[in-house]
């Protein structure tokens, strides 16, 4: 009987590593796509993901979007629009965001088990609050490249959906990542005519830095709607108090997103270092059994992931128009949001690491003694089990890659005719030629993810 | 202690082994609704699906046939014109193809009603363009009277869908108000409403 426990608890443990054999980690599976990314080869990126989504087409979806294929669905999304493949981006985005959607309303208590236990990569994916955000905001850039109004609003109001969600039942602070969604639907709105709701949309863009340049549309629109808030009335206190007039003029918004939010990486430090940068984290039970493990060498290892350097954080973008310059104005600083959102979790991730390492402890003591406190076999079989356990343990650095880690608009009136416009950023660039007739309104935008 | 005791807790593990390999790599199973009709009756998202469409559409429809504008167009003759225009999705759904599923399905009924001349779309779609011009040539309900006028309709058929959308941490509810309307287009009276509701939720 006393022969059969190490048995069993050696195929336990070898058998929970069979169940994760397999997982080469979501920073592994991306490295080609970062890679071609970084060369500004965007082609190659999307024939990289492809191949990890096992499609043949950047036009085709996978089989199974359920898991983690729904977070490359996500990138190739980001890819597909700086490539201004608009209508092929519009439906990873979609397609995307419902996945996210079903793994965030799912509920196993298996997968927090997985994590706490096994891997931090084994548990279902749940995007941040940024992540989640920007799926809309930028889905609705794609619907208001393509002209499509009714798609922006719809993209809109599900961003509403979200925020009234993280604000009154997370009572989350609001996102800075808000701020270009809600310019974004105000201009949707604004164009479509409806004047109250894009002043909303535009009030709560002004919470944010960045959007001084909307003065003259919100006292366009103030002269035909009703709704007012302190910082409206502060802004239509400042400028010239009669509406601009209505003349042969067409309207142009310019959105650049530059440079990638900083991916995760996997670490792997010794206990003792861990212990030293991250005790306090720890609870008192927790920080004794951790403690009692940094003298056991070669085992005592903690897995977890961090983030990597952003990208693009000193680059400026352009927009020549006709030949001249236009300022671009930074609307979001997403690569901050990321850093902000990771500080908030990262002792979580610390701990659910140690605390994989004591259940690696307690299977490997188990094993130790129920194969007698002296017996070699034992021994072997202890750190058998703990070092394959370590070797599997796979930091959850899953995450939306290529998120821009900037945006920066600019938005103008142009006299009725031919234009042109160059956007660059990091040594990409989109050359545009538009017609600008009377009321009429664009929206031209660059995705540089390099 | 021999080879043979050192690895026996690693016999002990092939079970677990084999049972791994055999349950990787199974398929999905493509189907046929003709032959189960039962994959049509579940829902798959908060969006629309056809079993929404056809039980909102036989509501509706059915109220229609009884409708004081029915028997208005049963006794004229000859038949009217009647132009079909977009529903307004004012949902947090990206629903535009359903409903437009929706307006084709109620299209062939009033074609097959015999009581009304329809208008095609592609004729619509070429008089939005004349009205709205080359560079914004997008359905805008505020001209829906304009079109008709053009278009020499008596009549238009529309609808406009609205929803409430919420989310908890575990749920996601969509609920849908859908409106179809029959509107004169020299007096812009609605002749005809109905309303009907459908709810999806992901929970």
């Amino acid at each position: 009987m006393a022969a059969a426990l190490p048995r069993a608890l050696t195929a336990l443990a070898v058998g929970a590593s069979l169940w994760l054999v397999g997982c080469g980690g979501h920073e592994a599976r991306t490295l080609t796509m970062r890679t071609a990314l970084d060369a500004g080869n965007a082609k190659a990126a999307i024939a990289a993901v492809d191949e990890q989504l096992d499609v043949d087409s950047p036009k085709k979806l996978p089989a199974d979007i359920k898991g983690d294929n729904a977070i490359l669905v996500l990138d190739r999304a980001s890819i597909q629009q700086g490539l201004s493949e608009f209508s092929l981006s519009q439906r990873d985005f979609e397609a995307a965001d419902k996945a996210i959607d079903m793994l965030d309303l799912a509920h196993n208590a298996g997968d927090s088990i997985g994590e706490y236990v096994f891997s931090g990569s084994s548990g279902r994916y749940q995007a941040p609050p940024y992540e989640k955000l920007m799926i809309n905001t930028l889905n609705m850039l794609n619907y208001l490249e393509r002209r499509d109004l009714g798609g922006a609003k719809v993209e809109a109001r599900r961003l509403a959906v979200l925020q009234k969600y993280y604000r009154d039942k997370l009572e989350r602070p609001e996102n800075p990542v808000l701020g270009l969604g809600s310019m974004l639907a105000g201009f949707a709105y604004e164009q479509s005519g409806e004047a109250e709701e894009a002043l909303r949309y535009y009030d709560d863009a002004l919470a944010f830095t960045g959007f001084r340049a909307l003065g003259e549309s919100v006292r366009r629109l103030a002269a035909r709607a009703q709704y007012r808030s302190p910082r409206i009335t502060a802004l239509l206190g400042e400028g010239p108090h009669d509406a601009p007039a209505q003349d042969d003029t067409g309207e142009v918004l310019f959105v650049v997103g530059h440079g990638r939010v900083p991916h995760k990486v996997a670490n792997r430090l010794p206990i003792g270092l861990v212990l030293t940068l991250f005790a306090s984290s720890l609870s008192p039970g927790d920080r004794e059994a951790a403690n009692r493990l940094a003298a056991q060498g070669l085992v005592t290892w903690v897995n977890f992931p961090s983030l990597a350097p952003g990208r693009g954080k000193y680059e400026t973008p352009t927009c020549t128009l006709d030949g001249a310059a236009v300022t671009l104005d930074q609307a979001v600083d997403v690569d901050a949001a990321v850093r902000e959102e990771w500080k908030s979790i990262e002792g979580k991730i610390i701990v659910s690491a140690i605390t994989r390492l004591i259940a690696r402890f307690a299977v490997g003591q188990g094993i130790q003694a129920a194969a007698g406190k002296d017996s070699v076999v034992g021994l072997l079989a202890s750190l058998g089990a703990q070092a394959t356990l370590t070797v599997l343990d796979e930091p959850d650095t899953r995450s939306w890659e290529t998120l821009p880690a900037r945006v920066a608009v600019a938005r103008v009136r142009l006299p009725v005719g031919l234009h042109h416009v160059t956007l660059d950023a990091r040594g990409w660039n989109r050359q545009q030629d538009f017609t600008v007739t009377k009321g009429s309104w664009q929206v031209v935008s660059l995705m540089a993810l390099r | 202690m021999n080879v043979r005791s050192l690895l026996r807790p690693f016999f002990a593990i092939l079970p677990l082994s084999l049972l791994a390999l055999t349950s990787s790599g199974c398929g999905q199973e493509v189907v046929r609704g003709a032959n189960d009709p039962s994959i049509d009756g579940k829902a798959m998202s908060t969006g629309l699906d056809k079993e929404d469409i056809q039980r909102a559409l036989h509501e509706t429809l059915n109220n229609l046939r009884i409708a004081p504008v029915m028997n208005e167009w049963r006794a004229q003759n000859p038949p009217p014109n009647v132009a079909i225009f977009p529903f307004q999705n004012s949902t947090s759904e990206h629903i535009d193809s359903m409903l437009d599923a929706m307006l084709g399905e109620a299209e062939t009924w009033l074609v097959e009603s015999g009581t009304v001349q329809v208008i095609s779309r592609e004729r619509q779609t070429q008089m939005i363009r004349e009205v709205e011009g080359q560079q914004n040539a997008v359905f805008n309900p505020a001209n829906t009277a304009k079109y008709g006028r053009q278009l020499g309709a008596k009549y238009l058929i529309t609808g406009k869908v609205s929803g409430n959308d919420e989310r908890t941490d575990d749920a996601r509810r969509v609920q849908y108000f859908l409106f179809l309307q029959v509107i004169e287009v020299e007096t812009s009276v609605i002749k005809w409403q109905r309303k009907t509701y459908v709810t999806k939720a992901v929970r």
